[in-house]
Formats: structure tokens, C-alpha cells, sequence
């Protein structure tokens, strides 16, 4: 809905008008540290990682029974949600 | 009093504990609702802790209440701040009212959409009540849904206040509430808290509902949303006091930021002489005030059978669409009508609709549902940070009124101005200003609205002088009230005197005789007084810009922004389409001038329907521009040969955005060799970069052998040196393009070029502000690209300088500390050089 409302008003304002760019609050890219990777199936099985809401990180996994969650408590990940579509929630505390 | 009892509270969810006090949200922290515990969820549903009933469920689904026969409360909030989600993410499995059993599912969220949506999942159960409890759990580690986790001691609450002295309770005068989504349960608490500290028996009211002021699940259960009018009243001793303290406190938002507060009644005793905002559209003038007030409607929450109020809201909405689109047809201006025309859309959205007729099937009217459902999702566009999607609520605000008067029978008043009328308002809407008769109405004045606003879009259109961000107290003048607006100093003067008026006509004089002596010598050649040509050309979007453009004297076109040809549809444009597009516009141009067409320069932040593209942390930072387009070639291969298609009609120059690498000029221009090859041209257009990311800029002399021209994008070039957002509240007036980093960069990638023989042109914003031009002439630029209306004075700007003059000082400024001593400097500069009237930037 915002993409069609924006792209409406797109040739309302005058160009010079519109801000260039529209911007998005970044959070800092946390690492995951080689154990969590490790434990998550290597790298091979990462799809994607984004860290998301103050205290997780979100991945994306090609083969989510590679994960091993023993090894993940041990590398220091608190709780896991597993989610659809092999996405996996890391509880991995407040970051700085 | 009863003897203790205890009571066992169950986990609502499966997760890890985090202590309260490390809760990253100084209200929960704080314990000011109340003390508990914090999970941060590992599962999707929340069940209840304690059987009792549901007193209160906000209507987005976050947050809910508990009270056991016992009389403990127990709030459940999911996540931080997700009130600014507006329900979504949230199905509710409960109703207010419903008794429920310890354990039994409340409601369901979809924790990954939070997650991506919302500041965090951390969710709070908190014992609201105030009664004791001890931890059967610590602060730390995992636990499982259902899992006894606080023993409560019942019968022990504290909080108890004395009986209050009977006597007149004390109300206050009607506050708008700021807050952008109510009081929800943040600001309700600190209110609650801060009601708490007085003895007196103290109640919000909203319209007929009121609620025990102490109570924070009370003042949820009102369910109040911005701009909401409530009142405060207190009974007892210290009633007066607190009714003073709860409405300073309610005002200014109650802890939570907000724009403006906004007291119902200005004191027009204390209004000062001078009223100051923020410039919308420049320009000046005297004249009447006349106020626009929105009349406030009155909506019932319930209605007949359902049917019967789906059909009345189906036939509002086919009305509103039918007055839209007069409207549209009888617009004064392409901007007016396209502004009708994307409400038009709105109206047919299928998420409003859908919201609307959910709350009907529940029960509602039709008005109820209608205004429910807008509001909440204004509320959402003005709660996601971004300027311009806020300023959109407006037009939501301004379509659900539109269509809520059509349901109520409420019919819209022709407003009859005088001659010579100001208007003021707190918002402009699109609707009451598409009926005004603009000949009688000089310049506007608003509360509410910034740069993107529909006042300032329609003031610019027009002409008029419009400012934004006035103070609140403007609202109490009189109409009829004498006022001079000073737009370009951001100027709004109560009764001035005879002096500032004849200052204002001897401008407005000097103004008009300076614009048509500017307009009569367009098609002139822009020279400077010591014979340097100076290319002025025009940024355009369109064909129709570029014919504008050409009339106005352009020495062609500096900057096509491709995208127009590519944004709000569902497909890409065919080959057909664009080489039609391109070719017109060359033929606009014709084979004497400059076309500059630069590729598609879309990104994370700017997203096509037809590229899909993932997410991106920080979209700026990300794959857009000629990142995009080297990761998808297949786009940038089929532009390149549509563009080609009109390289025969016009002196066609292709430019490549966001280059930071030799490596992405590299790879472009073998696929344009390739292309042009293909089409068995004779020779390549002209291929150039922008200069807009710093790095470009410090590895001009690396570039240059390999570009035909450069061209500086300033506006990206000042955010990404300075990194400061444009839009940023509070740092938009630094983001400065007169930041002598900025000039340094532009003075570097001008040696580089002209080094190599290639030219450098400027197409950011700053290329059309008149004071710039003796600053960029004097850093070597070759060419101006500027906003097609200013093509005219900037050219004259260029004939009033020497070029000598301009090198001199653009090397002093360089040297400055800041961009307002840079732009003090010019000032003065051209105070000296070139007339000694003050210098009037439009």
C-alpha cells in the first residue's frame, strides 16, 4: 500500500520536491560468531542472517535438520524459534 | 481486610527471561505500570497466567488485561512499541468482557513479522494491581508456557488511597491529545502514576466514556487515538493542583515525543507581533486572515444490521469516488489532479475496506468502522519515521472525512473568502482547498505540514507564498485580522505598520520588474560579464517538462530521471514504449543541445513492482543505482538500447548513477559498446558518471580518463560526506550543500576533469539556488542543471558576475569553517558584486 501511494504522488510532487531517498533506520550488523555458524550447519547452510528486534537474529537456512541446538545453547544462543520456510530466530540478548 | 491468599501466575509464554531492569524502555523499567517479568518469546501464542476476565484488549491486539475475582490485574504487553503496528501481526482470540481460564489461548502472533516490524518481541507480564509477589523463576534462563513462574499475594495490595473529601470536582479545559496512537499503555501509565501522587478522586473523560484516572487499565480501556479530545477532572483537596499537573502533563504527550501539543484554546492575549515557521513556498504578502476549521462529527459506535451498513459505507465510497473525480476534472493544475487522483486509489484499497467491513460484521456502523479503520492506518503511516508517508496521513485523514460526511449526510460548505485572504489552518487538507478560489487567496499558513506537504506542493503550483510549522497560538487570530507573510523569512506579522508595508510593495516592485526583465531575456545566452558561456540546461521527468523547459530558454536537458518511466506499474515498459519516450524528448531538444539521460536509479528504498528485490537493513547504503542495474544487466541492456534508438536526434549523453567503482564504469560501458555495435551505430553516445558518492569524488583523476563528462549530484553528495539525512528532523538544516567538505569535493572532481579535458556539470539542488552560482562558476563548473521553473533567473544570476570574481571567492569559502559562514560569505559577496538589494532565493 505505501509503494502504490508513493508511486501516486511520485509525479504529484515536482521532482525537486521529492526527497531523494527515502531512509530506513539501520541496526548494526551483528556477526555470528563461528561456533553459532558451526552449529547452524556451516556456512553452506546460511542463507541469509539479519539481526531483528533488539535481541535476535533472524537466519535463513537451506536444511534446517542440520542445526544443532546443543551446540547453539553452548555457543551462547539463550533460545531458538523455529519459524516457517526455514527461517530460525536466534535469542541472542541486547546488543550494545 | 481478607487474609492473604496466594496465587500462582503462569508463564504466558515459552522463552527467556531477561530481568525487568534491563528492559531497553524506561517506562517497563521503571516499573511504572506495574513490577512482573519480561519474556522474550520463543513461542507464538499467549495464554493466560491466571484465570479471571478480560478487562481490557486494545483493539491492536498487543496488549491485554486480566483481573481475577480477586480484584489482581495482570497486563500481558507483546514487544516494544508494537501500538505503531496497528494490529497487524496480532489475531486476538478473546473479547473485553470474556472469562477466561488459566492457561487458555489469548492471542496469536506472527513473531517474524514483528521481528521485521517492531522494536522488539520482549514481552511484559506485569502485576498492575501492585500486590507482591515472589519469583518462583529468577530473572534469567528459559521457561515453558504454563510454567508457575510469580507467587502473588492476594489480599495484600498496596496503592490505596483515602476516601476523598467530598466537595465540586474541577475540570479542565478540552486538550487534543498528541499522542500519535493515544494513550496507550506507556503514556496511560505515566498519567496513572502521576494522578496516583495527588489525593484527590481524579477521572479522564472522553466524549460520554470516563475513566478512573489512577487506573492505567481504565485509561486504556478508553481506547483514545490522536487528536482525541478528553478532559481531566479531580474532586477533593488538592483537585486544583492536579488538574493543572495532568494537563501540562497531558499535552506534552505524556513522556512520549510528540510534534505539537495541542491546547483547544489559544490565548490570543499573549500572541506576539511576529508569528515564525518554516518557508513552504517563497514569497510575501499582505492581506486578511481567514481561519478553516474542520467541523469535528459526531459518530455513533454502533449501528443497524450489518448489510444495512455495508451498503451505506459501499454507497459513501461510490459517491466520495464520483466527487473525486469532478474534482479531478475540474482541477486547476496537473499536481491537484493527480493528488485527487491518488486518493481516488486510496478509496479503493483493499486493507481499508477490509478493516472497515470486519468492525461492521462485528457490529459497528458504518461511520464508526469507516473512521476506525483510517485512522488506524494514518496513525501507522505517521508512526514509521518517514516525512513524506506522514504527510500522506494527511490525504487519509482527508479522504476518510470525505467519505464519514457522505455516511453522517453532512454537507461540505462552499467557503466564501474575501479578496486579499490569507488562509490559516492547522492542516490544509486537498478537499478544502480544491474548492477555494485561488484568485482571492494570497498566501497560506498552517500549523501542521513541511516541505512535501499538500499545502506547499499547491502553494508552489500557484505561486503563493505558504509557510508550515507556525505556532499553535496562530490558530486564536481573528479573520479579518491584518497580517503581512514574509514566506522567505518564515514571517508571519500581526497588524503591521506602514513602514514594513511599503517595504513589502517597493520588493514585491523590484521583484516583478527583476522576474519579467529575467523571463524577457531567456532565450539569451547565459555569459558571464567577462565573456565565460556557461551552459544552463533542465532536470526533467517528462516530455511535457522538457517542451516547459526548452520554452524557458534550456540550453537542453542536464538530467532525465529515467525512473518516470519505470515507477508505479506493475510491468517494465516495453522496448517500444521507451524508445517512443526517449525519442520524443530528443525531438523536444533537438539535434543543437545536450541530452543527458540518466539509467534507472531505483534501489531498496525506492522498490519496483517487476524487480523483486530482498530487504535491506539500510536500502541508502544498499543496491541501488548502477548497483542495481549490474547485478540485473538484462535491465540495464534493454535501456541502453531504447536509449540508443534516439541517438541520431539529439546530442544524447548517458549517465550512470551511484558509480563508486572504475570496475561498475567498466562493465556499463561494454555493455553499451556491445549494444551500440548490435544496433550498427557509427558512434557511441557520450557515456558520463554522477558524482555523488565521496568516493567518486576523491578518485575523479582515476575516472576521468575513462568518462566523457561527470555531472554532481549534490544532494547525495552532501548526505553521504556529511552523513546526514536531508529529511532528519533535526539535522535537515545542517545537511547543508554549502559545507565546505562538499565544496572541497566538487573543487577536486573539477581539476580531475578538466585535467583530462572533460566537462563537469552540477545537477543536484544546488545548481538552482541563485546564491550558489558565483560559488559553483568559481570552482570551474561548466554546466547548470536546473528545476525547470528557475531556468530563467539563474541564467540571469550567471550575467551579473565575472568570472574572476567568482574563482576569488569560491577559493575564500572553501577555506571557512561552515556552511553558514559559506553562505554569509555569499551573501555579502553578493551584496558587493552585484546589487545591494538583499538577496531574494527562489
Amino acid at each position: 500500500m505505501f509503494d502504490k501511494l508513493q508511486q501516486a504522488f511520485w509525479k504529484a510532487l515536482t521532482p525537486d520536491l521529492v526527497p531523494e531517498e527515502v531512509k530506513v533506520a539501520a541496526d548494526p550488523v551483528a556477526g555470528l560468531s563461528a561456533e553459532i555458524v558451526a552449529a547452524l550447519g556451516g556456512v553452506d547452510n546460511l542463507k541469509s542472517q539479519q539481526p531483528v528486534a533488539l535481541t535476535r537474529v533472524r537466519v535463513t537456512l537451506h536444511d534446517e535438520a542440520r542445526v544443532d541446538r546443543q551446540a547453539l545453547s553452548v555457543a551462547g544462543v539463550a533460545g531458538v524459534m523455529p519459524l516457517e520456510g526455514g527461517v530460525l530466530h536466534l535469542i541472542t540478548g541486547l546488543r550494545a | 481486610m481478607a487474609t492473604p491468599q496466594q496465587l500462582q501466575l503462569l508463564a504466558p509464554l515459552s522463552g527467556v527471561l531477561m530481568a525487568l531492569d534491563e528492559v531497553p524502555d524506561p517506562v517497563f523499567a521503571g516499573r511504572i505500570i506495574g513490577d512482573g517479568l519480561c519474556i522474550d518469546p520463543t513461542s507464538s501464542t499467549l495464554c493466560a497466567p491466571l484465570a479471571g476476565v478480560v478487562s481490557d484488549v486494545q483493539t491492536s491486539g498487543h496488549a491485554l488485561t486480566i483481573t481475577s475475582d480477586a480484584g489482581v490485574q495482570v497486563l500481558m504487553h507483546i514487544g516494544l512499541d508494537t501500538v505503531n503496528l496497528a494490529g497487524e501481526g496480532f489475531t486476538r482470540r478473546v473479547e473485553a468482557g470474556q472469562r477466561v481460564e488459566a492457561g487458555q489461548a489469548l492471542i496469536d502472533f506472527d513473531a517474524d513479522y514483528i521481528a521485521l516490524h517492531a522494536r522488539s518481541l520482549l514481552t511484559l507480564m506485569l502485576v498492575v494491581s501492585g500486590e507482591p509477589f515472589d519469583s518462583l523463576v529468577g530473572s534469567i534462563g528459559l521457561v515453558e508456557v504454563g510454567q508457575p513462574v510469580l507467587d502473588v499475594v492476594v489480599g495484600a495490595a498496596v496503592g490505596e488511597h483515602p476516601a476523598p473529601v467530598p466537595g465540586d470536582a474541577v475540570f479542565s479545559q478540552p486538550i487534543n491529545l498528541p499522542n500519535s496512537n493515544g494513550l496507550h499503555a506507556r503514556p496511560a501509565a505515566v498519567f496513572a502514576q502521576a494522578a496516583k501522587a495527588f489525593s484527590a478522586t481524579i477521572h479522564l473523560h472522553k466524549l460520554q466514556a470516563q475513566a478512573n484516572g489512577k487506573s492505567l487499565v481504565a485509561i486504556m480501556a478508553l481506547q483514545t487515538a490522536h487528536g482525541d479530545s478528553v478532559q481531566v477532572s479531580a474532586e477533593g483537596e488538592d483537585a486544583v493542583a492536579a488538574v493543572d499537573a495532568l494537563t501540562r502533563l497531558l499535552s506534552e504527550g505524556c513522556g512520549e515525543a510528540v510534534t505539537a501539543p495541542a491546547p483547544v484554546e489559544a490565548d490570543a492575549a499573549e500572541m506576539p507581533n511576529i508569528l515564525r515557521g518554516a518557508c513552504a513556498s517563497p514569497g510575501s504578502a499582505l492581506g486578511q486572515v481567514m481561519q478553516i476549521v474542520e467541523a469535528s462529527l459526531m459518530v455513533n459506535e454502533f449501528g443497524a444490521e450489518p448489510p444495512v451498513e455495508r451498503e451505506a459505507l459501499s454507497q459513501a465510497l461510490i459517491e466520495a469516488d464520483m466527487a473525486l473525480q469532478h474534482l479531478r476534472d475540474t482541477a486547476s493544475g496537473q499536481a491537484q489532479a493527480e493528488i485527487f487522483k491518488a486518493h481516488q486509489e486510496l478509496l479503493a484499497d483493499p486493507s481499508l475496506l477490509d478493516q472497515a467491513r470486519a468492525l461492521i460484521d462485528a457490529g459497528k456502523s458504518a461511520a464508526f468502522a469507516w473512521k476506525t479503520s483510517t485512522d488506524a492506518t494514518a496513525a501507522m503511516f505517521r508512526s514509521l519515521g518517514n516525512a513524506l508517508l506522514a504527510e500522506r496521513a494527511a490525504d487519509l485523514d482527508d479522504v476518510g472525512q470525505r467519505v464519514l460526511k457522505l455516511i453522517l449526510g453532512v454537507h461540505e460548505q462552499t467557503l466564501e473568502l474575501p479578496d486579499d485572504t490569507i488562509l490559516i489552518a492547522d492542516q490544509l487538507t486537498p478537499s478544502q482547498t480544491a474548492g477555494l478560489d485561488t484568485r482571492k487567496v494570497l498566501g497560506f499558513a498552517t500549523v501542521g505540514g513541511g516541505a512535501t506537504s499538500h499545502v506547499a506542493i499547491l502553494a508552489r503550483a500557484c505561486g503563493l507564498p505558504a509557510i508550515c510549522g507556525m505556532p499553535l497560538q496562530m490558530l486564536g487570530l481573528g479573520n479579518g485580522t491584518r497580517v503581512l507573510l514574509d514566506a522567505d523569512k518564515g514571517e508571519l506579522q500581526l497588524h503591521p505598520d506602514a513602514e514594513s508595508i511599503d517595504q513589502l510593495r517597493t520588493r514585491h516592485e523590484r521583484q516583478r520588474q527583476r522576474h519579467q526583465q529575467e523571463l524577457a531575456q531567456a532565450s539569451e545566452a547565459a555569459c558571464t560579464r567577462d565573456g565565460q558561456h556557461i551552459e544552463v540546461t533542465a532536470n526533467v521527468a517528462s516530455q511535457g517538462e522538457t517542451a516547459q523547459a526548452m520554452e524557458l530558454g534550456a540550453s537542453g536537458v542536464g538530467l532525465l530521471r529515467s525512473e518516470f518511466l519505470y515507477l508505479g506499474r506493475q510491468q517494465a515498459p516495453s522496448h517500444d514504449e521507451q524508445v517512443a519516450t526517449y525519442s520524443a524528448i530528443a525531438r523536444t531538444i533537438g539535434p543543437a543541445h545536450n541530452l543527458v539521460v540518466r539509467t534507472l536509479d531505483v534501489g531498496g528504498d525506492k522498490p519496483l513492482a517487476y524487480v523483486p528485490m530482498d530487504s535491506e537493513t539500510n536500502p541508502f547504503l544498499g543496491l541501488r543505482g548502477i548497483r542495481l542495474c549490474l547485478e540485473r544487466p538484462q535491465l540495464l541492456r534493454e535501456q541502453f538500447r531504447a536509449i540508443l534508438a534516439c541517438c541520431e536526434l539529439t546530442r544524447l549523453h548517458i549517465m550512470l548513477p551511484m558509480v563508486s567503482n572504475l570496475a561498475e564504469l567498466r562493465l556499463a560501458r561494454q555493455i553499451l559498446e556491445q549494444e551500440t555495435r548490435v544496433l550498427g551505430l557509427a558512434h557511441m553516445p557520450k557515456l558520463g558518471i554522477m558524482i555523488e558518492v565521496p568516493a567518486a569524488a576523491l578518485m575523479a583523476d582515476v575516472l576521468a580518463p575513462h568518462v566523457d563528462f561527470f555531472s554532481i549530484g549534490t544532494n547525495d553528495l552532501t548526505q553521504y560526506t556529511l552523513a546526514m539525512d536531508r529529511d532528519h528532523p533535526r539535522l535537515a538544516s545542517q545537511a547543508d550543500s554549502f559545507h565546505p567538505s562538499v565544496l572541497r569535493l566538487i573543487a577536486m572532481t573539477v581539476k580531475a576533469a578538466h585535467a583530462h579535458g572533460k566537462w563537469v556539470g552540477v545537477c543536484g539542488a544546488m545548481a538552482s539556488e541563485r546564491l550558489a552560482v558565483p560559488l559553483l562558476l568559481g570552482l570551474g563548473v561548466d554546466e547548470l542543471s536546473v528545476s525547470v521553473p528557475l531556468i530563467p533567473a539563474i541564467k540571469s544570476a550567471v550575467r551579473e558576475v565575472d568570472l574572476a570574481d567568482c574563482r576569488i571567492i569560491a577559493e575564500q569559502v572553501s577555506n571557512l569553517e561552515s556552511a553558514a559562514d559559506v553562505r554569509a560569505a555569499l551573501q555579502q559577496f553578493h551584496g558587493a558584486k552585484v546589487d545591494a538589494s538583499p538577496v531574494m532565493e527562489n
